[in-house]
């Protein structure tokens, strides 16, 4: 496999698009990163595109066609990727191999996902897709209530408070009050959160990731042919995917993914690495303790401590690990399809040395993308290449 | 069967005697399609339990439930209801089961 690079970026603002069609937001994450590329959009020779449900939600499937139709792009294989919420993070994987293979030298990434203009009740039907609906289903297991599951045991096992859950919350929040991208960021305190509406015991509103519309688009291509590329090309040095239980009593323990676990492990392998190079993380806080499970399980915090670390600070940005400087899926809520390709378009920010909310020297960074109950998951490592 | 006679439906490999607790097709550990129902007493621990205050649509008129894993002393672990949720209920937690209602097992403190 040839050295990959991602040249070209592109993202909608993450938030409230009323009027727009997962079409039109596609089209412009897309555009946007085409025209940063490096590359004449003739030679991309493959596109994927990571979504959920614009089929339920819009009655639109085969996105990944209309999107390249859209972008006047050739008669190129077009393939939209589904994996729940890990759907983006698939997505770039699969653009990953074929150039990576020499099947083309430059390959479209897009995630997108419309979903503020369905009720509640029809988000909700259809985020349950994603779970596993012959066992979980019927029990009326959501998946607040899965991380409801995960938090009481979290707790007895390891002392995590309410408080320190809070740390995660409050943390991200004001992350996403520095980026532009995310429109719902905010300047939370522990009373705010703790007197908030429960959701699903222990798990209260603030903990849980607002419903978004967004797009995100990267361009990956041939190391060596990087060159012309406007903006500093960042070096794919690891893109894993996994698979894990389709239901929840599936997990030998609840509190850790196994998902997770195995795709960490082979993108540190992949990437001649270890935890302690990784110099920020996005990962996939679809919910507070989902962000303390992540971190854990991607190696980055020792086991049990997510929630300390948080409440201590260290995984603030200028903290030993930053995690989701961005704000996270907490702050710019999760467009599902988008959140995968959304966190690379930040990692990339981050190693230009370009984000809102810089950390500081970021040569190395990780992104974390995991579906439904964990039955999909995709980690990457990046690099700035002169790192 | 259990203390009170409840049982809990799991499935029972006819091939290799493996359970599950199901649903599913494939026997996971002899990959045969000899997958049959099998009762298993409804004694075990609560390995967690969570409130559901946000149900989804077809659950909305039960008010709120509490959704429950429990690893059965049979040796799988199920999904279902805690019909006696209280703070004092955690991980470990004995429990037995008290009622099938549409085919999930609702468990209570034991």
């Amino acid at each position: 496999m040839r050295d990959v690079a991602i040249t070209g970026i592109g993202s909608t603002v993450f938030g409230k698009h009323d009027g727009r069609g997962p079409e039109s937001l596609a089209a412009e994450a897309a555009n946007a990163a085409l025209k940063r590329a490096g590359v004449d959009r003739k030679e991309i020779g493959a596109v994927y595109l990571g979504n959920f449900i614009a089929g339920p939600l819009s009655g639109q499937e085969v996105l990944a066609g209309i999107i390249a139709d859209e972008l006047g792009l050739e008669n190129i294989p077009c393939t939209k990727v589904e994996g729940a919420c890990a759907s983006g993070g698939i997505a770039f994987r699969h653009a990953v191999l074929a150039v990576g293979a020499g099947l083309c030298d430059a390959a479209l990434v897009v995630g997108v996902e419309k979903m503020t203009h369905a009720s509640g009740g029809q988000v909700t039907q259809a985020l349950n897709c994603a779970m596993d609906n012959r066992s979980d289903g019927p029990s009326g297991l959501t998946f607040p209530g899965l991380f409801g599951l995960a938090w009481r045991i979290h707790a007895a096992k390891y002392g995590t408070t309410r408080d320190e859950v809070s740390a995660v919350v409050i943390k991200n929040k004001a992350n996403g009050l520095k980026n532009p991208l995310a429109q719902l960021g905010a300047n939370l305190s522990l009373d705010v959160i703790r007197q908030s509406q429960p959701i699903a015991d222990p798990i209260q509103l603030y903990d849980c990731c607002p419903v978004s519309d967004g797009a995100a688009a990267v361009v990956v291509v041939a190391r060596d042919r990087a060159a012309n590329a406007p903006d500093l090309p960042i070096d794919i040095l690891a893109s894993i995917q996994t698979r894990g239980s389709p239901r929840i009593a599936g997990h030998e323990d609840i509190v850790s993914f196994e998902a997770t676990v195995k795709a960490a492990e082979r993108a540190y392998a992949a990437a001649g690495l270890s935890a302690k190079d990784i110099d920020f993380v996005e990962l996939h806080d679809c919910f507070s303790m989902a962000e303390i499970i992540d971190s854990e399980d991607l190696g980055l915090v020792p086991r049990g401590m997510g929630a300390k670390w948080a409440a201590e600070g260290r995984t603030r940005v200028g903290g030993s690990i930053p995690i989701n400087p961005s704000g996270g899926l907490l702050a710019k809520g999760h467009p599902v399809g988008a959140t995968g390709v959304g966190q690379l378009y930040e990692a990339v920010q981050q190693l230009r040395g370009l984000h809102p909310n810089q950390v500081k020297d970021a040569s190395i960074g990780m992104t974390h993308n995991l579906g439904g109950a964990g039955i999909a998951c995709t980690v990457s490592i990046l690099r700035r290449p002169d790192a | 069967m259990s203390a009170n006679g409840a049982s809990v439906d799991v499935l029972k490999c006819s091939n290799c005697g493996a359970l599950d607790a199901g649903p599913r097709e494939i026997c996971p550990t002899c990959h045969e399609a000899a997958l049959q129902p099998h009762a298993v007493p409804g004694d075990g621990a609560l390995m967690s339990w969570t409130m559901i205050r946000r149900p989804p649509a077809a659950f909305r008129a039960e008010g709120a439930y509490a959704v429950a894993v429990v690893q059965l002393d049979a040796g799988v672990k199920v999904t279902g209801r805690l019909g006696t949720p209280d703070e004092a209920c955690g991980p470990g937690t004995r429990v037995a089961l008290a009622e099938k209602k549409n085919g999930v097992p609702v468990f209570r403190w034991a």
